[in-house]
């Protein structure tokens, strides 16, 4: 589809209009304002606001056809009566494609709204303009310091491979500051709302072209047409994992209630075969998107799902193993001269085979790199859960850990760790190795070992 | 319009579309019930088999494990009293003589989502879909691999693949779900199919009873 191929120009443009902007706090033209500027966009901003001659210190403009120059991206706050004339200056203005943050649309009651937005779709659709919403937050493409919504803080997020495309701007919010705190990057975040003519499946093959994008995670509600979505993705299978959590599951709306095995079908069942089907990684909570995403964007793939738990206390670890067998991975016994090396490592105190407990080793962070090392390089070990949980007497455990990343290759197998620790401590150690090298830091063992089992369910299905 | 192929005359359809099937032959007199037992082999069931009926078992209308003369023929006039009972106005055409069938009941269905399109399910029969709801979809037309992940995707799987002591005939399972795929997508006139019960065993596959909703 030819508005599709603006899609690159949209998320990278070199100017931006903003019509609606605003001086007064109150209004979201305000905040866009401010997210543009705040967040260093190198690009033109031109605010476009018939009553202000400066707004957030640049020189406004009575109208889009006013603004000098070409223009690539249009963010819209107007309200939603105002908007199908904004749409079309956009238009001969040559823009290459319109946010359109207002409001009002197919998700009110009032059936104008719908009215409304197929208006709206039909002059996008003559003029070849992609259109992002109606009713959304905007966008961020962190590569380029473009934030493009209304919230300035996304500027905030660390930058990795991950694209979050949302229905939900609430779900951006949500999961955007779990991010910050998390640390999970992402390489753009992009709210849909009410998807006037880019929807899903549009957006995929843009994102699967993406130089910036690793991982596209997916916030879904409800769509028109949800079997493309499976076609494009089946499409993409084994280019870019895609991971997907769907909301609305419990539809009382039964797709086929008639049928005597249909009236069993809840529709979320179907969307759950569907996935499968095109290669999606179903996920059922905010964070496990986070997780899988973040583990998908920064390890190397999972081979197999033999894993290995070494736990510097012995309860952490049996977590991990609980939840890695209940979801298909499993405990393989080491290498003959693994055990030989643990065992040199490790006084026969505790377990030394599979899950190894290494409290015994509290007092020899040297011993513990050693473990994980020896453990790492198995060839029995498709992937390494690392757990350490801090103790006054351990205290040197994470600082060395660090050293050893940092003076490594990158691994060529997953390592999923998981610290605990007392605020300050272990901090920075932490925050050193995450990302980095194969290794992911997670914040509990239950969360570890289920992203581990995420990644073989990836391979699995070739993403 | 809407109608539904039931009893003999979904077991003709599938027959020619060269479904899997119990041995299943139509008699409209006792004798002939009798005559189609013997050359079947007991034990055997009796199901009603009229375009009026759609829940048999509701009405009365299935008799299972059959082992004699005798009580084939008490069964047939049970089922004939029975269905008049309930529906004076209905013809009573005669009985399904079926084969009983061995293994485990799983079902297949094709239904039509008003969002999704033509959607192929798969689940465990009997309680496993009724109360646990432990079934799986996928969109049609299905791959090979589809088919292969579907059935392994239910909760009940280990049930299929030897917990119980009988392992059945996977592959078995895997070609009716191709076949049913196929015909949705070749047939114009196919609006949902419900093949319920269909028994697995560690031979193979063999539908019990279908239901099949057409178009005009």
């Amino acid at each position: 589809m030819e508005y599709l191929a603006k899609l690159p120009r949209v998320f990278c443009p070199e100017s931006v209009v903003v019509v609606g902007a605003s001086t007064n706090p109150d209004k979201l033209g305000y905040h866009v304002m401010k997210s543009l500027v705040k967040g260093g966009y190198p690009g033109r901003i031109f605010p476009v606001n018939p009553r202000a001659a400066k707004i957030w210190d640049l020189p406004a403009f009575a109208s889009v056809d006013e603004v000098p120059g070409k223009v690539d991206l249009a963010i819209v706050v107007v309200p939603a009566q105002a908007v199908l004339g904004v749409v079309e200056e956009c238009h001969r203005k040559g823009v290459q494609g319109v946010i359109l943050i207002t409001a009002g649309f197919r998700e009110i009651e009032d059936p104008a709204g719908s009215t409304l937005q197929e208006q709206l779709r039909q002059m996008a659709s003559g003029w070849s303009l992609p259109i992002i919403g109606p009713n959304t937050f905007g966008f961020v493409n962190l590569k380029v310091s473009l934030n493009a919504s209304f919230t300035s803080e996304f500027s905030l997020l660390p930058q990795g491979g991950i694209a979050l495309v949302s229905q939900s701007g609430g779900f951006c919010h949500l999961s955007g500051f779990r991010a910050i705190e998390e640390n999970v990057g992402f390489s753009k975040v992009v709210g849909l709302g009410n998807r006037c003519n880019i929807d899903f499946p549009d957006i995929l093959p843009y994102l699967a072209d993406d130089p910036d994008t690793r991982v596209i995670a997916l916030y879904i509600e409800g769509m028109d047409e949800p079997r493309r979505l499976v076609e494009v993705a089946k499409q993409m299978m084994g280019r870019k994992p895609i991971v997907a959590y769907k909301a609305g599951r419990g539809q009382s709306g039964n797709s086929a209630s008639k049928f005597h095995t249909g009236s069993l079908a809840g529709r979320y069942e179907i969307y759950r075969g569907a996935f499968r089907q095109g290669g999606i990684l179903e996920v059922g909570q905010t964070e496990e998107l986070l997780d899988v995403a973040k583990a998908l964007d920064c390890l190397p793939k999972l081979r197999g799902n033999r894993v290995a738990v070494l736990s510097s206390q012995a309860g952490p670890g049996m977590i991990a193993c609980d939840v890695c067998e209940s979801n298909g991975l499993q405990l393989v016994g080491f290498s003959p001269a693994t055990q030989q090396r643990i065992n040199e490592l490790l006084p026969p105190l505790a377990i030394r085979t599979n899950p190894v407990d290494m409290g015994p080793a509290w007092y020899n962070p040297g011993a513990i790199v050693g473990i994980m090392e020896a453990v790492l390089d198995d060839p029995n070990v498709d992937g390494v859960i690392f757990l350490a949980m801090y103790a006054s007497a351990n205290i040197a455990l994470a600082g060395k850990m660090r050293e050893y990343f940092e003076g490594r290759e990158p691994l060529s197998k997953p390592l999923v760790a998981c610290f605990s620790a007392p605020p300050e401590i272990w901090w920075e150690d932490i925050r050193a190795m995450d990302r980095k090298k194969g290794v992911v830091v997670l914040p509990t063992p239950e969360r570890a070992a289920k992203t581990m089992a995420a990644l073989w369910r990836a391979s699995l299905s070739g993403g | 319009m809407e109608r539904f192929l039931v009893g003999i005359d979904a077991f003709e359809f599938l027959r020619k579309e060269g479904f899997p099937l119990l041995r299943t032959r139509f008699a409209q007199s006792v004798d002939e019930a009798v005559q189609l037992a013997k050359e079947i082999g007991f034990p055997i069931s009796l199901k009603v088999s009229s375009p009026d009926v759609i829940h048999k078992s509701d009405l009365g209308g299935v008799k299972v494990g059959l082992r004699d003369e005798e009580q084939v023929r008490g069964a047939f006039q049970e089922i004939a009293d029975a269905f008049r009972a309930m529906s004076a106005s209905g013809k009573f055409e005669g009985v399904l003589v079926q084969e009983m069938g061995k293994g485990t009941e799983v079902i297949i269905g094709a239904i039509h989502d008003p969002q999704f399109g033509p959607v192929i399910m798969f689940g465990l029969g009997g309680i496993f879909v009724e109360v646990v709801r432990d079934v799986s979809f996928r969109l049609i037309p299905i791959e090979r691999k589809d088919a292969c992940e579907m059935i392994r995707q239910i909760k009940g799987f280990p049930i299929l693949s030897g917990a119980r002591g009988e392992r059945v005939d996977l592959e078995a399972i895997e070609v009716i779900l191709m076949q049913v795929s196929s015909l949705v997508i070749d047939s114009s006139q196919i609006v949902e199919m419900d093949l319920n019960p269909v028994f697995a065993n560690d031979q193979g596959c063999a539908i019990c009873d279908a239901r099949i909703k057409m178009k005009g």
